[in-house]
C-alpha cells in the first residue's frame, strides 16, 4: 500500500468511529432536541469499560479480565447505557441549556474519576498493552488496518441503517414531535419523559460503542483522550454535517475530522521550516475559519434535515 | 556508468520499499516531530520544537547524515492524543520518516507508540514523557525496542533513595508527596522499593499544591511513629510541610526528592534542622557537554536555554541522527539497533554542536567508535529505552547545600538489580 492510501485507511478508521458518536448525538439533538454537552463522558465510559474487560491481568489493577473483544465492547456499551440511565433520570427534566450544563459537568466528573481512580483506570498513566482484536492474524499493520476499517465501516453502516429505520418508524416521528412541541405530543397521549430517556440512553450507548472501537484500534486508553475538546469536535461534526440527518452526521464526521487533521499536513507541507512552530496556531485558526464559513454559507449543514411528512398525507 | 549505478541503486531502493538512501549527492532524509505547539502544553512546546530543530541544523551544517541533508518536520498535537496520533501517522506514512521525536505528554506519546510507530517499525524518542507505563510496556515486549526517552525516569531515583534510607537503618518511614503525576509515581515507586528492603511505610499522604498549611497531611503522616519522612515536593510547599513536621515533633530525619535541592528551601526551613537530611538529584546538570549545548543555544536564540525539555529534546534528535550516521541507512530498525552503539562503550567522546557532529562523522567514516555525551550529560539507555543517568546525593552542612556522594551508572544499576531480585 502506498503511503497516502495507508494514511487514508488510518484516517477513515478514526473518522468512522467518530461518525458513530455523531450519529448518537444526532439521535439526541438532531431528532429529539436533547442538548447533550457531555458526549465525551459516555465515549470515555465505553472506552474504559472495554479496556478494563479486555485488558491483561495486572497486579495493581482491579480490572484485566482478558475477555474477548466483542464481549468487552458490549460490556462497555452496557456500562455507558447504565450511566446514561442514571444521568438521564437525574437530569432529563432539565431543558436545553440547563441539560447542557449538567451533562458538561458530568463529563468532566467522569474524566476526573478516570484520572483519580487509579486501581481501576490506571490513573494518569492510563491502561497499556491492551490487545488489538485479531492482530496476530494479519502479517502487516497495513493489512490489519484495512481489516479494522472494514470492521468499523460495517458497524457504522449497521448503526446508520438501524437509525434510519428507527427514525422513520412511528417511534421516530414521536421524537420529532417531542422536539417540536412537547405539550402537543403529551396532549396526543405520548409520554415525552419516557421518550427522552429512551433516546438519551440509546444515543449514549452508541457513544459507548464508539469508545470501545477506539480502544480496540489504539490499544491504549488514558484520561487525556477524554478532554472536553472532543465533545466540541463531535458537535462541530454534527452541525457542519447537518443536524437531523444521519447521512449528514457521517459526512460531518469525516469532513470535520479531515479538516482538523489534514490542515496540519497541508500547513507542514506549505510552511517554510523556519516558521513551523507557528504552524499549530495557523492550523487552529484555519479550522475555526472553515467551520464558521460552512455555517454562514450552509446554515443547515452540508446535508440538512429533509422534510418529513407522513406518506399517507400526500 | 556512474549514472546507471545510481539509478540502479534507486530502483533497488524502491523495490524493497524502504527509504534507504544510497550516498547520492542530492538527497533528503526527513525526521518527524510531534509536539504540543498549541493546547495545554503550548507554553513549553514551541521552544522544545526549536531545540529539535537546532540539533538538525547543527547536523546539516556538519554535512548532513550519510551526505544527505536532513529535513525536520514539526507537527502540532494540540495537546490531544487523537490529533497527535493522526499527525504521527502522516509523518510515518506520507513523509516516510524513520524516526519520530515526541510527544511531550505521556498520554499522547503512548497511543502514538502502540498504534503508529511500533507497527510501522519506526523508532520513537521522547524528550519529555515520564510515565512509568512505558517501562511496563517495554518490559512486556510491547515496544519491540523502538521506544527511547532521554529524560531520566523516577525508577532509578526511587531505588537509590530506598537503598540509602535502608542503609541508614530506618525501620519505619512516612511519605508525603505532591498530588501530581510526578509525585504519585515517585512516591509509589519508593514505597514498593523500600518495602522490598524490609522497611515499613507507616503512611503515604498526598497533598495539593499551594496551600497555606498542611497540618492535616502532616498529622496523618505522623501516625504510626515513623522514624523518618520521605518528602516529594517543590521548594515552597516542601518548606511548609517540613516546618510543620518539625513543629509537631516529627523526627528530624528526612529523605528529599530532587526538586527540593534549592537554597530557598534550606533557608526557609532552617539549616540546623536539616543536619540529618539527604536528597537526590540528577548529576548530569553540569559539565562540558552541557555547556557546549548552552552556548550553542545562546548563539542561536540569544537567550539562555531555561525551560523544561530543551536539553532532552536536543539529545533525542542528536542520538537519532548519530545512529543513522552510524548505521549508514535511515530506517527505524537501523536507528533502533545503533542508538546504544553511539551512546555507550569506550568510544571517543562527542559533544553537542556542529564541531562535535563533524568529529563524529569523521570518526564513523574511519570506522572508529564514538560515544555521544549530550546536552544532558552522558546518556545510557537500558533495555527498556530508559536512561539511567548518574545521580548525586546532597545534604546540608554549615547552612550550605553540599554533595555527600555520587552514584555512577553501574552503582545505580546494581541498586535496581538488588531491589528487583
Amino acid at each position: 500500500m502506498s503511503g497516502f492510501a495507508a494514511y487514508l485507511v488510518f484516517f477513515l478508521i478514526v473518522a468512522l468511529t467518530y461518525s458513530i458518536v455523531t450519529m448518537g448525538l444526532n439521535l439526541q439533538w438532531g431528532y429529539t432536541g436533547l442538548f447533550n454537552a457531555g458526549v465525551v463522558g459516555f465515549f470515555a465510559i465505553g472506552a474504559y469499560g472495554t479496556a478494563v474487560l479486555v485488558g491483561p491481568d495486572r497486579a495493581q489493577l482491579i480490572g484485566g479480565f482478558g475477555l474477548p473483544f466483542p464481549v468487552a465492547v458490549i460490556g462497555g456499551m452496557v456500562l455507558a447505557a447504565l450511566a446514561a440511565l442514571i444521568v438521564g433520570l437525574a437530569t432529563l427534566r432539565l431543558r436545553e441549556e440547563y441539560l447542557a450544563i449538567a451533562t458538561f459537568g458530568i463529563a468532566i466528573s467522569i474524566q476526573l474519576v478516570a484520572l483519580n481512580f487509579e486501581a481501576l483506570t490506571g490513573g494518569a498513566q492510563g491502561l497499556v498493552g491492551l490487545p488489538r482484536p485479531l492482530f496476530e492474524l494479519f502479517g502487516s499493520p497495513g493489512a490489519y488496518n484495512m481489516f479494522y476499517l472494514c470492521f468499523v465501516a460495517v458497524i457504522a453502516i449497521l448503526v446508520y441503517v438501524a437509525l434510519e429505520v428507527a427514525v422513520r418508524s412511528p417511534w421516530g416521528r414521536m421524537l420529532k414531535a417531542v422536539r417540536e412541541d412537547e405539550t402537543a405530543a403529551r396532549s396526543l397521549g405520548k409520554n415525552p419523559a419516557a421518550i427522552r430517556l429512551q433516546v438519551f440512553v440509546l444515543g449514549c450507548t452508541l457513544m459507548g460503542l464508539a469508545g470501545g472501537l477506539y480502544v480496540g484500534f489504539i490499544g491504549y486508553v488514558s484520561p487525556l483522550d477524554f478532554l472536553p475538546i472532543l465533545t466540541f469536535q463531535i458537535w462541530a461534526m454534527l452541525i457542519v454535517g447537518g443536524s437531523g440527518n444521519n447521512l449528514g452526521a457521517i459526512v460531518g464526521a469525516v469532513g470535520v475530522w479531515g479538516l482538523w487533521t489534514m490542515s496540519g499536513l497541508g500547513i507542514s507541507r506549505l510552511l517554510p521550516v523556519a516558521y513551523q512552530s507557528q504552524g499549530g496556531a495557523i492550523q487552529v485558526i484555519l479550522i475555526g475559519l472553515l467551520i464558521v464559513l460552512t455555517l454562514i454559507f450552509r446554515p443547515r449543514g452540508l446535508i440538512g434535515e429533509t422534510e418529513a411528512v407522513s406518506r399517507h398525507t400526500r | 556508468m556512474k549514472h546507471l549505478l545510481a539509478s540502479g541503486a534507486v530502483g533497488v531502493g524502491l523495490l524493497i520499499g524502504s527509504s534507504t538512501m544510497a550516498s547520492a549527492q542530492s538527497c533528503e532524509i526527513s525526521i518527524g516531530s510531534v509536539l504540543s505547539i498549541t493546547g495545554s502544553m503550548a507554553a513549553i512546546g514551541s521552544a522544545i520544537g526549536d531545540a529539535g530543530k537546532l540539533a538538525v541544523d547543527h547536523f546539516n551544517e556538519a554535512g548532513g547524515v550519510n551526505d544527505c541533508s536532513v529535513k525536520y518536520i514539526l507537527r502540532d498535537d494540540q495537546g490531544s492524543p487523537n490529533v497527535g496520533v493522526d499527525a504521527a501517522k502522516t509523518l510515518v506514512e506520507i513523509e516516510k520518516v524513520p524516526v519520530l521525536l515526541g510527544a511531550i505528554q505521556s498520554g499522547v506519546s503512548l497511543p502514538i507508540l502502540t498504534s503508529v510507530t511500533v507497527p510501522a517499525k519506526v523508532t520513537q524518542i521522547s524528550c519529555c514523557s515520564s510515565a512509568p507505563s512505558f517501562t511496563t510496556l517495554a518490559a512486556e515486549g510491547g515496544t519491540q525496542g523502538y521506544w527511547f526517552r532521554t529524560l531520566p525516569t523516577d525508577r532509578p531515583q526511587a531505588a537509590v533513595l530506598a537503598k540509602i534510607a535502608a542503609e541508614r537503618g530506618y525501620k519505619k518511614i512516612a511519605i508525603i508527596h505532591v498530588n501530581s503525576d510526578y509525585g504519585v509515581s515517585l512516591a509509589g515507586r519508593f514505597k514498593q522499593d523500600i518495602e522490598k528492603l524490609g522497611v515499613t511505610v507507616t503512611n503515604m499522604v498526598a497533598y495539593n499544591q499551594e496551600q497555606a498549611s498542611y497540618r492535616a497531611e502532616v498529622n496523618a503522616a505522623l501516625q504510626g511513629e515513623p522514624e523518618a519522612l520521605f518528602l516529594v515536593a517543590f521548594p515552597a510547599d516542601g518548606a511548609t510541610v517540613t516546618r510543620e513536621w518539625i513543629s509537631f515533633g516529627g523526627p528530624q530525619k528526612f529523605v528529599f526528592s530532587n526538586a527540593l535541592r534549592a537554597d530557598e528551601f534550606v533557608e526557609s526551613v532552617g539549616a540546623e534542622y536539616l543536619a540529618d537530611a539527604f536528597g537526590i538529584d540528577n548529576a548530569q546538570v553540569e559539565g562540558e557537554s552541557v555547556d557546549a549545548f548552552n552556548k550553542a543555544w545562546e548563539a542561536a536564540f540569544g537567550s539562555a536555554p531555561n525551560g523544561p525539555g530543551l536539553h532532552t529534546m536536543y539529545d533525542a534528535a542528536a542520538v537519532a541522527l548519530l545512529a543513522m550516521e552510524q548505521a549508514g541507512e535511515a530506517t527505524g530498525t537501523a536507528i533502533r539497533d545503533n542508538i546504544r552503539k553511539i551512546t555507550s562503550g569506550d568510544g571517543e567522546v562527542i559533544y553537542p554542536g556542529v564541531e562535535g557532529f563533524k568529529k563524529a562523522k569523521q570518526l564513523i567514516s574511519e570506522g572508529k567508535a564514538i560515544r555521544y555525551v549530550g546536552a544532558t550529560g552522558p546518556l545510557e539507555f537500558d533495555q527498556n529505552g530508559d536512561v539511567t543517568g548518574p545521580y548525586l546525593i546532597w545534604g546540608v552542612k554549615d547552612g550550605e547545600l553540599v554533595t555527600l556522594d555520587k552514584w555512577d551508572n553501574q552503582r545505580v544499576s546494581a541498586a535496581i538489580g538488588e531491589i528487583d531480585n
